[in-house]
Formats: C-alpha cells, structure tokens, sequence
C-alpha cells in the first residue's frame, strides 16, 4: 500500500460527506467516533489489548470541556487541549493499574474501572451533574483578534471545524503507528514474552499507548459534547465502551482508516435503519458475531479481498499468513 | 590462560510452592568460552537459565554480571547489561518478516529510542549493519522479508539464535539451538556456535552430547535443581556420578 | 426486627442467587479459558421463559424444571455451532463474538416481549411470609436460599463426586491430557457450556418473582457475575459461593448505610481483588 493510500481515504472521506449526506451533525459523529475507535484501535491492534474502558476516557473529555466552557471559562482551543489532558491522564491511571495483569484479567480490570467512573460520574453530581450531566455547552466561534472567523452555530460549520481536527489527528496518529514506537507495539501484540526477552519495558510501552488513546478519545468526546450542547452520563455507560469496542472490530483492527470504517458503518446503519426499525442492533450484533466468526479483519478486510478479486490477485488471498494486512 | 569470570551465580534456588526446581546452584563463566549445562529432563536448566537472564525471579541467591548485582532486574533490564538468550521452544514474531524480527532484536538494547512515537524506524533505529550481519552470519538474507511464520522450523532455530545475537550480547544463552534440527543443520549450527566463542560468552544446554563435547570449554552437569560434576568434557564424560546420573549410556561424544 | 440482621439475611439470599449466577461463568472460565460475555444473556432468557410459561398458565414449578433445560440446550448449540470456531483465534475474538450474542439476544426479548419488563406472581404455596417469635421473613426468599443451598451441593457433588467432573477438573489443568486418555473433551466442552447457561437461567427463573423480567437485567447481571467470579477465583465452584455470598452480604448491609455506594464498592472490590490476588480468593494459582 502507498504511503499517503490511507491519508487520501481519509481526506475522500471528509469531502464526499457533505455531498452525499443531509446531516452535518451525522457526519461530524461520524468523525468524532472514528477518533474515539482510532484511539481504541491503537490499543486493539496495535498492542493487543482488549479494553473496555475507552468510555472513561470519552466522558472525562466531554465532562472536561463541560466545565471549562461554562463554569470555568476558557478559551475553546484550550478547552479542548485540555479535554485531551484529562483524557491521557485517565487513561495514564487505569493503564498503569490494569496493565499489571494479562490476557482476561486486563479485560475485566477495565471493565470493572469503566463501571467504578460510572458510578462516580452518578454521585459525583457536584462536578458531573449526576444522572443530568451537564447542559447548556456553548459552541464559541473561532476568533482573532475580535472578528469571528468561522462561526460554528450550523451543524455544516461545526463539521468544518471537525474535520479539520480530524484530519490532522489522522495525520498525527498515522505517524504515531508507523513510527518507532507503534511497530514496537506490533511486536507487542504478536508474541509479549519475546518483547520483554529482547530488552522492551513493556509496562512503559503499554502506559503509552493508553495515554496516546486517551488523549485521542478524550478530545472525541469533547467534540462529541460541543455538537450535541451537554455531557451526558450515558458517555461513562458500558453501552458507549461496547460501542466504540464494536465500531473498531467490525471495521478492521488491520490500520488505523478501517476504525473510520467502523464508525460510519455503525451510525449509517444506526442512522439509516433505527428509524424504519427500532431493533436494529440486533442486525448490528449478528454482524459482530460474524466478523469475530469469519471477517476478522473486518470491513477493510473485506474490501481488500475484493480489491485483489478484481485485481485478479488470487494468490495473494490464499496465504493468510502475510504480514498482517499492511498495517501502514 | 583462564579468562576472569563474566557471570557468577551464588545459591541460587527456586521454589515453585514447596516444589524445589533448583535447591542452591553455584555457577561461574569465564568470557570468551562455550559453557555448557547438560543433566537428564527434569535436572532445572531451563530453569537455571531463567533465574540468569532474568525471565523469571530467583526465590534465593545472587547474580553478579560483569561485576553487578542483577539479582533483581528483570529480563529486559538485563538486555542493556549484554544478556541476550534463545528459547527452547521458538518464540518469534510471527507474523513479522526476518528482518523485523532481528531490527527488534537490535534495537532492544537502546529500548528507549522504541519509545519514539514520531520518527519511522530508518536510520540509526533500523539497525541495519546489525541486521545484515545476523542474516549473512545465519545464511537467511534471501528470506529477510518473509514471515517469521514461514520460515521452516531449522530456519526458525537459526533466527532464534539469530535474535539473541542481534543484541551483541556479552553473554549469549542458548538453550537447546539445535532441538529438532535435522543432521544436515546440526553441524552447521555447531560450528556456527563454536564460533561465536570469540565475540561473545556462550552458555549452552544441549541434549546432542557430540557437541556439547567438541566444542564446550566447560561443562557443568546438574540433577534435580543442584550441580552434580563441573569440569573439562573429558573429565565430566569419564566422571561416575556423571555416568549414573544419566544411567551410563549417553555420554559417548561422537552419537548424537 | 433487626435491620441489619434482615439485610444480612437478604444478602445471603442474593448472595446464593449470585453464586448460581456465577458459578456457570467460573467453571466456562476454568475449563475453556475464556469469558462468556453472553452469559447474562442466558440468565436473561431464564427470566423471560419462565415469564412466558406463566403467562400461558402453566405452574413455576414446571418452568423451574423445563426452562433450564431449555437453555442449556441452547448454550450447548451455541458452543457446538459458533465458539468451537473461535478457540483457535486471538482471544478478542472469543469475546467479542459472545458480545454480539448478547446483544442480539437482548434484542430478540424485547422483539418479542417489549422493552418495559413484566412481573412474574410467585406460586401459591409461597407467598406471604413466615412467622417465628419476631423473626417475618418472605416464605419465597427462603425459598430461594434453601433451593440455592440443595442446588449447591448437588453441583459440588457433580463436579467432585462423579466422572464427569472429574474429567471436567481434568480437563481445567490440561486439555491436552484428558484428550490423550481418550475422553472427548470437545463433547465435554459443549456440555460444560450447557451446564453454565442452564445454573444462569436457574437463577433468572429464581430471581423474576423477586424482581419481575427486565430486559436489561442481562447486563446488569453479567456485571455481578464478573465481580463474583473475580473476587471468588475464577474456575473454582467454591470460590463462587463465597464471592457470591461475600458480594451479595455487602452489597445488602451497604444499602442502607450508602446505597450509590453499594455498587461502586463492589467494583472497587473487583479491581483490588484483580491486583492484589488475580486468581481471587479461593482460585488456583496458573
């Protein structure tokens, strides 16, 4: 795959978006969940690690951004910088502790913290708003020197701004896994002991690799926040962890564009079919069991086996055994 | 002659709950010399080996190498001292090519340039001199860009080893390099090892008694977790406790 | 009477609905070394099975029977159909695939029951409440705990008593092994599996007199579940009880003393068991 393939997917993505759709608010959720599974993915993929704590780091940017646009006011870009602070130190705590123990321990060492900052989302009312969360979260135009700039009040605007954080946050990611560090982590994942064996602190490759996920999924879910004006409880629920878990396998753990994947196939779907039947995610958990039974490189996977159908690359196919499905 | 002594260990025991896996091991390795432990299935050296690379914690005893207490360090600490080991049972990156694999190994002594986050693994960090060397050394440069996973298993013995050196170790463990190889890489593997005498510290458990006695400066012989004889191969292969130890019938040299 | 004491004794009841709870998922977990996050499902289907039979006039004693045998008839189809596929995959995928079990599960009850609940009578003979000196307690609650306890011992005397749990214990020490003395372990499998969707469904059919058929409850339950497999060991029969018994006792004097608390303090003793102890209290060591 070229170099710049995944950046110029990405960069189609956010153009054919306000073509093909009627939502900006759709397609700015669009974007914002495939940060919060990007940063998942970095941690799924890359590292091997199960995680079903990304919703804390999901409510501590919503709540962050909450607080420090209403109560204690500051600039939005600083808001939102520090959305990303709270989340990558969220993630530095339950990292280090969970990372202190391997296979399904870790699982359930997250999940059981996912549900712990729930329930101090709940009583913690003071700071969080409890079972209210916190309303009435302004959207500030972006300004300079007193003249407004863009203005994000209409949900197009607000999806201009988004995607450009997007897009550098792509970027940005995109070097992070192919760098040093993230093919580190690639050996990580493949095989733990001999990682450790050959000189790597895994504990401190692990920390990093949550704190870089928090940080991504912090800053989703302050814009998550902005676009729908409060920071509600449901961000700390298991449901928003299972969510944005479901988004990163059903697009593909393979690289970082298929968690975008992931996510514009579960809100279209959601978008598309809650409407006409209330029970859709029961079509969304039939389809989860089939990736995890058959597609396990997900929709990239798929779209990458009938690119080489077409290509007339049969080989290719057959031996599962490549390097795993070029993860630049 | 003698050359001074890399690694000491002193009363080293492991306890697995009340199960005794070594009951007080003393050892010492001369730099520049192919040590070799040997002893029946069961007599601890794996787990001895363990205990001196640090992939498991001793329950007792003391570690000195090239003069430092590393009792307490964990394996990858002791990576940066110059300890670099193979498994016995292959333990590779499978599902990332030849030379990934041995770049890894390389770069596992400067672990703190793995934490970069921004910048590829080109230049400095791809390690390529290391790299080239290990792969001319083990003869798998036409296979550098293949899965580990594809690797035929002599081939993947051969990286095994190859992941150990890729760290330029000062003392290299390799813990039975030749299981499952067939005649034909046997004796390229012993050569190779004996080899490697002059850049690095060899310590070897071997169950192929033909090279542990034509290429070990030492030969230290254990049962049930303690050491049993310790000396030239001739003296051990001719020494009666070594010969009951093992029944009479396999220290032969020369049968493989 | 007594409030603690009355709490003490609705802990111990919801502890012994706990440990049936769990003690499925702790042996699944013992013997195929993964987490069945469909478990809850199951628990769930308990509930609404027994709501159903109900609804069309048969007796609870007839659901009390049939209903877990029903769903260990699916767990075993599912085990059999789908996770034999995944064994061999990374263990994500064990995970996920149970899931999206779950959820589809879920949605599958409120298809067919919506989404609000019902309520389920508790049978004739147990209504209303014993009386002993100052000791009132609900007949069905002590029900349930005695019911629970026969349970208990019947499953202790399976898994150490007979030929299957031998092989059942076995099996959790090595799968290589037991296969090797020619015993079908992937039949084992299927039917351990069985087994654990049949003890949740158990406690789903107990607990819908007690609190009616949600269909949330699945999640919910799954949540303890895990808490009390962590705390107690997982893969250990008594582990279970006594985390269940332990999780359930705390969780009931807690709430009357601080009742948000009561949940948090149950995960916080997960995640300190998790750290300190991660084969929990009774389990074995790996």
């Amino acid at each position: 795959m070229k170099k710049h393939t995944l950046l110029i997917l990405a960069l189609a993505v956010v153009l054919v978006m306000p073509v093909l759709m009627h939502s900006g608010s759709l397609a700015s959720e669009v974007l914002i969940f495939g940060l919060a599974a990007m940063g998942c993915n970095l941690l799924l993929g890359f590292t091997g690690l199960l995680s079903f704590g990304q919703g804390i780091f999901f409510g501590l940017g919503s709540y962050t951004v909450a607080l420090t646009l209403t109560r204690w006011p500051l600039p939005m870009p600083l808001a939102l910088a520090l959305a990303m602070v709270t989340g990558g130190l969220g993630a530095a705590l339950v990292g280090w502790i969970a990372i202190r123990q391997k296979g399904t321990y870790f699982v359930m060492l997250t999940l059981a913290f996912a549900q712990m900052f729930y329930f101090i989302a709940y009583t913690a009312t003071g700071l969080t708003g409890g079972d209210n969360g916190l309303l009435d979260i302004p959207r500030p135009s972006i300004t300079a020197f007193g003249q407004t700039l863009w203005p994000l009040t209409s949900p197009w605007q607000f999806y201009g701004f988004v995607a450009l954080i997007f897009l550098v946050a792509f970027w940005l990611l995109l070097r992070v896994s192919r760098s040093t560090f993230g093919r580190t982590l690639l050996a990580v994942r493949d095989n733990e002991e001999r990682a450790g064996a050959i000189g790597y602190n895994l504990k401190l490759l692990k920390l990093q690799a949550f704190v870089i996920s928090g940080a991504v999924t912090g800053l989703a879910g302050a814009l998550h926040a902005m676009m729908i004006g409060i920071a509600p409880l449901a961000n700390a629920e298991y449901h928003t962890s299972e969510m944005i878990l479901v988004m990163t396998v059903i697009g593909g753990t393979g690289n970082l564009f298929a968690s975008v994947l992931g996510s514009a196939f579960y809100l279209l779907l959601a978008d598309w079919l809650s409407a006409l039947w209330p029970r859709w995610l029961l079509l969304l958990g039939m389809v989860l069991m089939a990736v995890s039974l058959w597609m396990q490189r997900g929709l990239w996977g798929l779209g990458e086996k009938l690119w080489h159908l077409r290509q007339g690359k049969h080989g290719q196919i057959r031996d599962q055994t490549t390097v795993q499905g070029n993860k630049t | 002659m003698s050359t001074p002594i890399l690694l000491e260990a002193i009363g080293i025991e492991k306890y697995y709950g009340k199960f005794a896996a070594l009951g007080g091991v003393d050892l010492k390795v001369r730099a520049n010399t192919v040590h070799s432990v040997i002893g029946p299935n069961g007599a601890g050296k794996t787990t001895l080996f363990h205990m001196l690379t640090g992939t498991k914690s001793v329950s007792g005893g003391r570690i000195v190498f090239d003069g430092h207490d590393v009792t307490q360090e964990p394996d990858h600490r002791r990576v940066q001292r110059g300890i670099a080991r193979s498994f016995q049972v292959t333990s590779l990156f499978l599902s990332l090519s030849v030379r990934e694999n041995l770049r890894l190994a390389a770069q596992g002594t400067a672990p703190t340039k793995a934490m970069n986050c921004w910048h590829e693994p080109e230049g400095p960090r791809a390690c390529a001199d290391t790299v080239a060397s290990v792969l001319a050394k083990l003869g798998l440069e036409s296979f550098a860009s293949t899965p580990a996973g594809n690797l035929s298993h002599g081939q993947q013995r051969r990286l095994e080893v190859g992941m150990a050196l890729a760290a330029r170790p000062k003392a290299i463990f390799l813990d039975e390099p030749t299981s499952g190889m067939g005649i034909d890489d046997l004796e390229d593997m012993k050569c190779f090892i004996k080899s490697l005498r002059d850049e690095h510290t060899v310590v070897l458990i071997e169950h192929n008694m033909n090279i542990v006695m034509d290429i070990s400066d030492t030969v230290t012989v254990m049962q049930q977790g303690r050491v049993l004889a310790e000396g030239l191969p001739h003296d051990i292969r001719s020494d009666d406790r070594v010969r009951a130890a093992y029944l009479g019938n396999m220290i032969t040299g020369g049968k493989a | 009477m007594n409030i603690y004491l009355l709490q003490i004794i609705n802990g111990v009841g919801i502890g012994m609905l706990y440990f049936l709870l769990a003690v499925g998922l702790s042996i699944v977990f013992g013997l195929l070394r993964f987490v069945n996050f469909a478990h809850g499902a199951f628990y769930l289907l308990g509930a609404y099975f027994c709501f159903q039979m109900t609804r069309w006039g048969l007796s609870f004693w007839l659901a009390l029977l049939v209903v877990p045998l029903v769903v260990g008839a699916l767990g075993w189809l599912t085990e059999k159909l789908m996770l034999r596929h995944v064994y061999a995959t990374a263990h994500e995928f064990h995970i996920l695939v149970t899931v999206g079990l779950a959820l589809a599960v879920q949605e599958l009850v409120i298809l067919q029951w919506g989404p609000l609940g019902d309520s389920v009578a508790v049978p004739d003979i147990l209504q209303g409440v014993v009386m002993w000196g100052s000791f009132v307690y609900p007949k069905y609650r002590l029900f349930v705990i005695a019911f629970t306890a026969v349970l208990a011992v019947l499953l202790w005397y399976l898994l150490e008593g007979t030929r299957l749990g031998s092989a059942v214990r076995a099996g959790s020490e090595s799968t290589e092994m037991v296969s090797l003395l020619g015993i079908n372990v992937f039949r084992i499998f299927s039917l351990v599996f069985a087994l654990g969707a049949a003890t949740a469904a158990l406690a789903g059919v107990l607990a819908a007199p007690i609190r009616g058929a949600e269909p949330f409850m699945g999640v919910e339950a799954l949540g303890v579940a895990f808490v009390v497999v962590v705390v107690g060991g997982m893969g250990s029969f008594s582990g279970a009880l006594l985390g269940g018994l332990l999780i359930g006792v705390v969780q009931s004097v807690m709430s009357t003393l601080w009742p948000e608390g009561a949940r948090l303090m149950i995960y916080i003793a997960m995640a300190t068991v998790l750290l300190l102890r991660p084969h929990g209290l009774l389990g074995r060591k790996e």
